[in-house]
């Protein structure tokens, strides 16, 4: 067999075109969860029981859940049920949101029990409030610790992005499952997208590493002053 | 201070009473302290001496008790009929500050903001005269030089230096320490003792909980022996030569 590597130039800028709704997919589901993760980490943490509960039942559901049964689910099994008809698109964002949020509500919060309970004391004991306390003191501590585990969630949603071909979103594994079925050229187009994700997954990796060193996660470098 | 001339009472402990699940903790403390007072507070592991310096500045609540700052009741009562009418914790902490055993520096800013959080966030002072304040602060503690290090740079007493800085930086009223040497090496207990010592002098409001027996003697205007929740004892310098309660001369004993 011969690797036919003018197949993969010709084809190449489709699947890039094809990448960014990727990264665009990928990125902002992310971000939503990041918002949706710190919103139920301190819902479990919060005075009140319903909120507590609510947030309890949701990490628990969606930390559960398949991502390929959810998209599935939210694609035609939600339209049959409630008449709401999602675009693949929303339905791609709202899957990877629900299940990387759920996570990363759990890693925020044992981020946050991860600070030691001195420090609340002693912003208790200046006088600060207790969103002062949070704020300067335990959230700056607490983010240096979630940060290599919330890194990990993006390059999940990353790769785990590559699911919603199955309901057509048009992301890069889509388009390469049509390419390869009208060439037939399935290795070389299989392995364009596989070095395409490693590729990303590496960028992130170093911005991550980078990150890490800046807050002082690995290192011992403290973070700049935040008063 | 005068004859007839009355000292102004700065911390007034009524019945104190504090139960962690069925442990009853603290079992009807009564502690005044006057404006000036060193009170020094020792007695055996266990004993209630961290809950009870704890419960003046409310870090943890009484049941049961009046705790009174200057005046205003801040506890629950002494049959707990206070209720509503109790002041937030938050203005309390405007009058009290606290220097732990653990120094509990915050790790992510340097020694300057540490000191200057305070004054920046509960104050409201911008921030170049809370960093001038700051600064004075630290010189008394002898770390000027030390403004812009992070805490993990620093040895245990210039950490422990530091907090006292920061507990200083508001202009309280009154200081409590929890056995503040008790996590250092031995070689760098003295210097924060002798922080102190200098805080003393100057007149500071003081209540030590200590097992520095030597310390205690050279500063206690008050010293409080207590055991299993209860104040035993307290006087003048004399209970460290002649104590009345054969627990309290145990226990001098067992530690001198
Ligand atoms: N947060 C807490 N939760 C439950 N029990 C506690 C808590 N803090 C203290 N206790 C208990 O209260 C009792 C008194 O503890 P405390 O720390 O006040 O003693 P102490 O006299 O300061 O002792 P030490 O000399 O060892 O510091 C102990 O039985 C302790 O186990
Ligand atoms: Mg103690």
């Amino acid at each position: 067999m011969t690797f036919d590597t003018a197949l993969v130039v010709e084809r190449l800028p489709q699947m890039l075109a094809a990448t960014r709704l990727t990264l665009g997919v990928s990125l902002l589901a992310f971000v939503l969860a990041v918002l949706v993760g710190l919103v139920m980490a301190a819902g479990r943490r919060s005075r009140l029981v319903p909120a507590r509960a609510l947030s309890f039942v949701y990490v628990n559901v969606f930390r559960g859940a398949a991502l390929y049964v959810l998209v599935i689910w939210l694609f035609n099994g939600l339209a049959v049920a409630t008449g709401i008809l999602l675009s693949a698109l929303t339905v791609g964002v709202l899957a990877l949101t629900l299940l990387n949020s759920a996570y990363l509500a759990e890693v925020f919060r044992a981020a946050i029990s991860g600070v030691d309970h001195g420090q609340w004391e002693a912003g208790n004991a200046i006088g600060l409030s207790r969103w002062d306390v949070f704020r300067r003191v335990v959230a700056p501590q607490a983010a240096r610790i979630a940060v290599p585990a919330t890194g990990n969630h993006l390059v999940d949603a990353l790769k785990d992005s590559s699911i919603l071909a199955v309901i057509a979103v048009p992301e890069l594994m889509f388009v390469t499952n049509g390419i390869a079925q009208t060439t037939f050229r399935p290795f070389e187009l299989y392995v364009t997208a596989a070095g395409i994700y490693l590729a990303i997954v590496f960028v992130l990796s170093w911005g991550l590493r980078r990150l890490e060193r800046r807050l002082g996660v690995s290192g011992t470098r403290p973070v700049a002053p935040v008063v | 201070m005068g004859p007839g001339e009355q000292a102004e009472t700065v911390i007034d402990l009524r019945g104190i009473q504090k139960w962690f699940d069925d442990n009853h903790v603290l079992r009807g403390v009564d502690l005044t302290v006057t404006r000036g007072e060193h009170v020094c507070v020792f007695g055996p592991s266990g004993s209630g001496k961290s809950t009870l310096l704890r419960t003046i500045n409310l870090l943890e609540e009484p049941q049961r008790g009046s705790v009174r700052i200057l005046g205003v009741e801040y506890g629950p009562g002494v049959d707990g009929e206070v209720g509503r009418g109790r002041a937030p914790a938050k203005q309390l902490r405007q009058h009290v500050g606290m220097v732990f055993q653990q120094f509990n520096l915050f790790p992510h800013m340097t020694v300057l903001d540490n000191v200057a959080i305070a004054l920046r966030r509960v104050r409201g002072v911008d921030r170049a005269e809370a960093e001038e304040r700051a600064a004075r602060q630290l010189r008394r503690v002898g770390l000027l030089q030390k403004v812009s290090a992070y805490p993990s740079q620093l040895s245990g007493g210039q950490q422990q230096r530091v907090a006292i800085a920061r507990a200083l930086v508001l202009d309280p009223d009154v200081m409590l320490f929890d056995e503040p040497t008790s996590a250092l090496d031995p070689e760098l207990v003295g210097e924060v003792l002798g922080a102190m010592r200098d805080l003393a002098e100057t007149g500071m409001t003081m209540v030590v909980v200590t097992h520095e027996m030597g310390f205690a003697r050279e500063i206690g205007d008050q010293n409080v022996f207590m055991d299993e929740g209860v104040i035993v004892e307290q006087g003048g310098r004399e209970i460290y030569t002649d104590s009345r309660e054969a627990r309290t001369r145990d226990f001098i004993r067992a530690v001198l």
